[in-house]
């Protein structure tokens, strides 16, 4: 991003119209907000009768892929939670001036993310209500600890730290804000954005004991995001199944994250905008930095691709290369070319500019690329599960109706938290964007330094 | 509430803001003065030249914390019920694994210690806070003075150096 971004606006013009435009939201939302809920009450009713009747109705739940779609859409969420977390603590640190127009609605995603990530582990125990005590580490009743050696363990450690910290970090971004809100409205409002906002002044002590916590967090952040996927990586990495077994994998999936992150925010920001009539508050060229980002990731992703495969040839290991010819050629190979032309050749038409900019064509490709992602995840799942040590319960798996539907279902239960966010939150960070706008000199002095 | 009475002054610009701060921080007829603005400009931080801020202790202290427990917390259990899993001994010689559980827990209190130490110096949550001036939270700078009265000495200076407005609050 470059200085000579033109702003219409000054700061003056944020509260007011960002949060007018809260109130009176376009038609549109409504309608979003109806069928996000009533996806969500269909996969509530779903997951009710699954409780109830157990995890052995999913077609797919059989030796030796059992777990194949519930890990699945957990790594594809988490995944989708570490643009946020980018954005907002790696880009903080690096003063990327893009990232404040887009930070906030990127942690609230983040967070909404990693809801719907947990979501699955828990269904996947069967019994949701147990899954904290059999994830946490408490001893069971033969007194025996949790396996701290174990990947799965270290996921839970990383994943609560990952939701703890990013629930931190986006509401200590909320306080001023919601001040601002306090500060404008009236009667009930009044009082719950006063709780909400913790009494907050906005002097300039306050400031500068929140800079420096907020620098911090965002120190801390930084290293957990990276973490983060690394220790996904390392439920499959840590394992001796050929096709998994790899060094490459935590910055393969770090990079994958972040690709369909940054085309999740993509995907969500320009309806919002939209909605919310944020045109001059996002900008064109934050859009195309966000656009730009994704570029880069998924670059990184085509070549951890392609040294994989080169990897799995030259290391002449023959079970290794079987899974992966397999995985091109064999009977899952439209999943592996859905994730390679998805997520490696279509976004390369961003190389140019006009392609970059146009909406049209970045909402499309940035969908696609969400849908490539999941490929990944699966297609990387499927082929080294279906086909472990005994051969004797080798078979062929595909994912039934139940799957796909709670699938679907937790993208219900991902937009209706969104969309409710965006009604009743600042989504762009007042305090923020103000500083990245024109600061508001007396025009004796010289602007800024 | 008697503590916040005293006067304010409405800053548009700023420049005048900070020149204002800085004329005015070390005179004793503005002591315990506060200084609003509706983000943290660094141009004002500069002005203000506090000393840094005590909230990075907690973040260490935090930090340091987290990481003894979450290597306390696997070789603590190790040493209550010692068992052998997948040909690995447990205790020290398992340390590689636990590192991944140290580092979680390092980040995991650090974080929380310093959402503890913004909350802690911000005085926040204060249920008693006094909203002085709804603009202080828009676009307006403000330079309070507890005990100063609107046509006294401290409201001309301040007037003099570009207050858009002197109000008295209480």
């Amino acid at each position: 991003m470059t200085e000579e971004v033109k702003w219409e606006k000054t700061i003056s013009d944020v509260n007011n119209e960002i949060l007018v435009n809260l109130e009176n939201p376009h038609k549109m939302f409504y309608v979003a907000l109806a069928t996000a809920v009533s996806v969500l009450l269909f996969a509530v009713g779903m997951v009710a009768y699954h409780t109830a009747v157990g995890p052995g109705m999913w077609q797919g739940f059989r030796p030796p892929v059992y777990w194949l779609v519930d890990i699945t859409n957990f790594v594809f969420w988490v995944g989708i939670g570490h643009a946020g977390t980018l954005i907002s603590a790696i880009l903080f640190l690096f003063r990327a001036k893009w990232r404040n127009a887009v930070n906030r609605s990127a942690e609230a995603m983040t967070i909404f993310a990693v809801i719907c990530a947990l979501v699955f582990p828990a269904i996947h125990m069967g019994r949701m209500y147990l899954g904290a005590y059999w994830a946490m580490p408490f001893p069971n009743t033969n007194n025996l600890w949790v396996n701290f050696r174990s990947p799965l363990f270290w996921d839970v450690c990383a994943i609560s730290t990952y939701f703890t910290v990013s629930l931190l970090f986006w509401y200590i971004g909320l306080v001023p804000d919601l001040a601002s809100v306090r500060d404008r409205v009236s009667g009930i409002k009044k009082i719950v954005y006063g709780i909400l906002s913790f009494g907050w002044r906005g002097t300039a002590r306050q400031w500068h004991h929140y800079e420096t916590g907020y620098g911090a967090l965002a120190a801390l952040a930084t290293p957990l995001v990276l973490s983060v996927h690394s220790i996904v990586s390392w439920d499959f990495a840590m394992s001796l199944q050929p096709g998994w077994h790899t060094t490459i994998f935590p910055p393969y999936f770090v990079a994958g994250a972040i690709l369909s992150g940054c085309a999740m925010v993509y995907t969500l920001l320009v309806p919002v905008r939209w909605m919310f009539q944020l045109e001059k508050f996002i900008l064109d060229e934050h859009l195309e930095a966000c656009i730009k980002l994704t570029l880069l990731t998924s670059t990184i992703c085509f070549y951890a691709y392609s040294i994989e495969f080169f990897v799995a040839w030259y290391s002449g290991n023959v079970y290794e290369w079987a899974i992966f010819a397999k995985r091109a050629t064999g009977p899952y190979a439209f999943y592996f070319w859905v994730m390679t032309f998805c997520n490696c050749i279509f976004p390369l038409i961003w190389w140019s500019k006009k392609m970059r900019l146009n909406k049209a064509v970045c909402f499309v490709v940035c969908v696609l690329i969400n849908v490539g992602m999941w490929f990944e995840r699966y297609n990387i799942i499927l082929s080294s599960l279906v086909e472990d040590f005994l051969p004797g319960s080798w078979g062929h798996s595909e994912p039934g109706l139940w799957e796909i539907g709670l699938t679907v279902g937790s993208f219900g239960l991902f937009f209706t938290f969104f969309l409710l966010f965006v009604k009743f939150f600042p989504i762009v960070s007042l305090s923020e964007i103000k500083l990245i706008m024109p600061k508001p000199m007396s025009g004796h002095g010289k602007g800024g330094h | 509430m008697s503590q916040s009475r005293g006067i304010l002054a409405i800053f548009k610009h700023l420049d005048s803001v900070c020149h204002a701060v800085e004329k005015v921080k070390a005179r004793a007829d503005f002591k315990d003065h506060e200084v609003y603005t509706p983000t943290s400009y660094h141009e004002i931080e500069h002005a203000c030249a506090y000393s840094p801020s005590p909230v990075r202790w907690f973040t260490f202290v935090g930090a340091m914390l987290g990481t003894v427990t979450g290597f306390a917390l696997p070789l603590l259990c190790d040493w209550d019920w010692p068992i052998v899993v997948g040909g690995k001994s447990p205790g020290i010689y398992s340390l590689p694994a636990y590192v991944v559980i140290g580092f979680e827990f390092t980040i995991l209190f650090g974080a929380i210690a310093t959402v503890l130490g913004i909350l802690v110096m911000c005085r926040i949550p204060n249920p008693k806070v006094t909203i002085l001036d709804k603009r202080l939270t828009d676009d307006m700078f403000g330079i309070w003075i507890p005990g100063a009265v609107p046509d006294g000495a401290q409201a001309k200076l301040l007037k003099e150096l570009g207050a858009i407005e002197i109000k008295l609050t209480h």
